[in-house]
């Protein structure tokens, strides 16, 4: 090689170190650079612009760093970094709308951020440091931020008892029960309460037609014009049975099987001939019939369609079941026997036994059977032969694979352990667990959850989940309480922090025992926790209201509350039971310190009773919710008969501290002195005009002459 | 060999400008929660059915009370139907009543419900709820009836502090 080329070489050579050496310097130079512009450090220079922009910057800037900014709780395994831009969440200058997001300051919660840290509630991922890591899903993370929507699920995760400041969370919780999920799915805090009525005996009740046309479209309402206004599937107040997509041949062999579905005879009652003889001369009997209907309050719990002005509309209760078409749907032996015994057919019914005259029994049945009835029901359905072997036994099959047992018992046929997926973890899922289909939504677990809900198949066109037809609140209730189902906590420390669910239980001993159950006290009312909450909670009774007031409410129950249009039915009880009734709930269900002997109503004076009047009605104008006499509010009870109804120890404890007895009243605690509040009571001890005290059968005449019109 | 490393180099260089740049890119779309995340709550506009009001956290608890205490009086529907108001005289304003309420400020909302109608001159109809509710429930209540006020409270949004929220 001659010295030229060396030199030549030496020259590229050097070149190429010289490239090399830029090369190396720009990416020594990039890392600070990039360092530099590092998404977290430039919100941390637009707050402290921002701070300084505003007139209290000394206390927006007091523990300012320019670092990341991390919470730690090594006992709940979080580190959550997320206050590195969320400079101002605990700043309460900061929490106004016009405050750029993310300095806005947290409203104030029950938990504090620096105990709780941020992804307890939020979700999402605490450690990162990039805007789209912390809130969205990446390749690495698939936990995103949660919907504010859906927020009371994190509170759901920890308080398995219901809290009143998340009433979303616990309207959902409250449908899964009611809509039975647990029958099929495991769920953590839910009961497997609500089941469907047994149908061991379905086949003495309903015609394998009306089977047929229950399968295939239940409970279809048509108004004058025929347009269909209530359609079981597709309307929002639908029955609790969802849409199985069952097909032609399935619903022809389900029907076959439930319809010799007769495992307990029914006990045939034959009414009085006199009163059937009665009947056929007098035709007005059929509007009898509807007037006790309505006397015995059974819209308390059942609804009808009825039409006002055009307009079809279902009002009544909706403990029972809806009854605008049962006269065709039901055998008018079976329903004798369950108006006189529901408990002989579905031992769990909550419908009490009503005490029944026959000349009562044969009206309500025959209105029934006469009046609540669709001559189109069936129309469409096609003739059904008897039910051959063959169906029956696909029918069967079927009852099991559809997961009918899931919801209704039938003897013979063992319900379904585990039938659906467990669910118990389904809030803490990545996305990438959930199985999406051809569904063209987002791949997030909530957009996975409502779409499974709304539409089964939409995900999962193997789904066997039967479809449901939501509100939109009622879609995001359910959502909020599935996304609270997050499995067991992750640590020993949020293990122990875990508030559980308290059972309540409430069964009465000796005589009442047996009235508690044959009128089903505990459908409406509650005792110490337990039971419905339709009605007035009954766990004090025994301290507020007079024994006879009690024996003859329960002998022709009167509303007391103004607005209430559920009222307690007249159960036609007899004396004895209402005597027995009016002993148990005043001896026995009483306030530990509110003893109702403690207070009597003879040391009352008239000039008591002439202060009492005053401030009843100028100092504190008491009238604005209640009534006496013709006049005052409807929010209250009605104080016209307060002196035959209350205790007087009652009326002092509640001036005293309404919520000290009953948590949740509206009814104000006041500063009242002893003496405003012994004056009131004095007052209220005079006020006594209200109902005559009937025996059961004048009751029932009184009634029908007072309200013979009906409602 | 030149054209190599010229070439080499770069591409390096494209690669980490591309990198650096790709990241303050992400940093110029910013996240608005209320948008991108839903609003914790909402309620109907009363004066105007087809709107929605969307409601934060303390104006959701305040929406709670409101409709278990105050409804019966300051509202011509009811969750049980009718309503108590036209009951009464003077009749109270309905909760959504801009015209009247914005005027008034928080602090004598605050009393008002806390210390009833006769302890400021007006009518005894209105009892007090000091002793029933805690500041912060009075608070959120208030916080409530301005996210519904018709036409609309201006200082809206802004939570109303200190506030400790009753467990």
């Amino acid at each position: 090689m001659s010295v030229e080329e060396t030199g030549k070489l030496s020259k590229k050579l050097r070149l190429t170190f010289a490239v090399a050496t830029v090369v190396c310097v720009i990416v020594l130079a990039i890392s600070p650079l990039k360092d530099f512009r590092a998404e977290w450090k430039h919100y941390k220079r637009w707050f402290v612009k921002y701070a300084e922009s505003r007139p209290d910057t000394k206390r927006l800037l007091a523990d300012y760093s320019p670092n990341i900014d991390q919470i730690w709780l090594p006992g709940m395994n979080l580190t959550d970094r997320c206050t590195t831009c969320h400079q101002g969440i605990t700043q309460p200058t900061l929490a106004d709308d016009a405050v750029p997001q993310p300095f806005r300051a947290h409203p104030p919660v029950p938990h504090h951020v620096r105990q709780w840290g941020c992804t307890t509630c939020h979700r999402g991922q605490g450690p990162a440091t990039e805007v789209s890591e912390a809130h969205e899903t990446t390749l690495a993370w698939e936990k995103p931020i949660l919907p504010a929507r859906y927020l009371q699920a994190s509170c759901g995760s920890c308080h398995q008892a219901d809290l009143k400041e998340a009433p979303q969370l616990a309207r959902g919780r409250e449908l899964l029960t009611h809509l039975n999920c647990a029958g099929c799915h495991k769920l953590n805090n839910v009961d497997r309460a609500a089941l469907g009525p047994e149908l061991s005996s379905i086949g003495y009740k309903v015609s394998r037609e009306w089977i047929y046309k229950w399968l295939k479209e239940p409970r279809t309402i048509v108004d004058k014009d025929g347009n269909t206004t209530v359609n079981g599937y597709e309307s929002e107040t639908e029955p609790r049975m969802p849409k199985f997509r069952l097909t032609e041949e399935e619903i022809l062999a389900l029907s076959a099987f439930l319809s010799v579905q007769k495992a307990k005879p029914i006990e045939i009652y034959k009414i009085n001939p006199a009163v059937v003889a009665a009947w056929s001369k007098r035709p007005d009997l059929l509007s009898q019939g509807e007037v006790r209907f309505r006397q015995m309050m059974c819209t308390t719990c059942h609804s009808l369609a009825v039409t006002r002005a055009g307009e079809t509309k279902i009002i009544g209760g909706e403990i029972g079941p809806e009854l605008t078409k049962v006269g065709s749907k039901v055998n008018e032996e079976w329903l004798v026997a369950w108006l006189r015994r529901p408990n002989s057919y579905l031992e769990h019914a909550n419908m009490p036994r009503y005490g029944w005259s026959d000349e009562d029994l044969y009206n309500v049945s025959q209105y029934v059977m006469n009046k609540l009835t669709d001559s189109d029901l069936l129309s469409n359905v096609p003739k059904l032969d008897a039910p051959a072997e063959e169906e029956i036994k696909t029918g069967k099959r079927l009852f099991t694979e559809k997961g009918c047992a899931s919801c209704h018992a039938l003897s013979g046929v063992a319900p379904q352990k585990e039938f659906g997926p467990d669910l118990t973890a389904l809030g803490s899922k990545n996305a990438s667990e959930l199985e999406f289909g051809k569904a063209k939504i987002a791949h997030h677990l909530v957009a996975y959850i409502q779409a499974k809900l709304q539409d089964p198949v939409s995900v999962n066109p193997a789904a066997r989940m039967p479809q449901y037809n939501w509100e939109q609140s009622d879609l995001d209730a359910v959502t909020t309480a599935l996304l609270s189902q997050t499995g067991p906590a992750q640590t020993s420390d949020l293990q122990h922090l875990v508030v559980a669910r308290k059972d309540a239980f409430f069964q009465p001993v000796g005589a009442f025992a047996q009235v508690y159950e044959r009128y089903k006290c505990y459908v409406c009312h509650r005792f110490n926790g337990y039971g419905g909450t339709l009605a007035p909670d009954l766990s004090f009774e025994g301290s507020r209201a007079q024994k006879k007031w009690i024996a003859d409410f329960l002998k022709d129950p009167q509303t007391i509350r103004p607005t209430l249009i559920l009222r307690m039915p007249q159960f036609n009880i007899s004396d004895k039971e209402a005597a027995i009734a009016a002993e148990y709930l005043t001896m026995a269900v009483q306030k530990a310190d509110v003893d109702p002997e403690s207070v009597d109503a003879r040391q009352f004076t008239p000039a008591m009773v002439s202060l009492g009047k005053q401030l009843y009605e100028l100092k504190y104008q008491c009238q604005s919710c209640h009534t006496i006499g013709g006049s005052g509010g409807y929010v209250g009870p009605n104080l016209n008969n307060a002196a035959g109804w209350l205790t007087p120890a009652w009326i002092e404890a509640w001036l005293r501290d309404p919520q000290a007895l009953q948590p949740d009243t509206i009814e104000p605690r006041r500063n009242f002195t002893e003496d405003e509040i012994r004056a009131l009571a004095a007052y209220l001890m005079t006020q006594r005009t209200g109902i005559k005290p009937l025996t059961t059968k004048t009751a029932a005449i009184t009634r029908s002459l007072t309200q013979g019109e009906g409602r | 060999m030149k054209t190599t490393g010229a070439m080499l180099g770069a591409l390096l260089c494209s690669a980490f400008c591309m990198s650096t740049f790709s990241g303050c890119k992400k940093a110029a779309v910013l996240v608005t929660p209320n948008q991108a995340f839903g609003s914790y709550d909402t309620e109907p506009d009363w004066s105007d059915s087809t709107k929605e009001v969307k409601l934060g956290y303390q104006e959701s608890q305040g929406k709670r009370i409101f409709y278990q205490y105050c409804v019966w009086c300051h509202a011509d529907a009811t969750p049980a139907g009718p309503s108590n108001r036209s009951n009464l005289t003077p009749m109270p304003p309905l909760m959504n009543d801009g015209e009247k309420l914005n005027a008034e400020s928080d602090e004598a909302l605050q009393s008002m419900i806390a210390l009833g109608g006769s302890a400021l001159g007006k009518s005894a109809m209105m009892p007090p709820y000091g002793k029933t509710l805690s500041v912060g429930e009075i608070k959120a209540v208030i916080a409530f009836t301005r996210a519904i006020a018709r036409p609309t409270y201006q200082a809206r949004g802004q939570v109303l502090v200190p506030t400790v929220v009753k467990q």
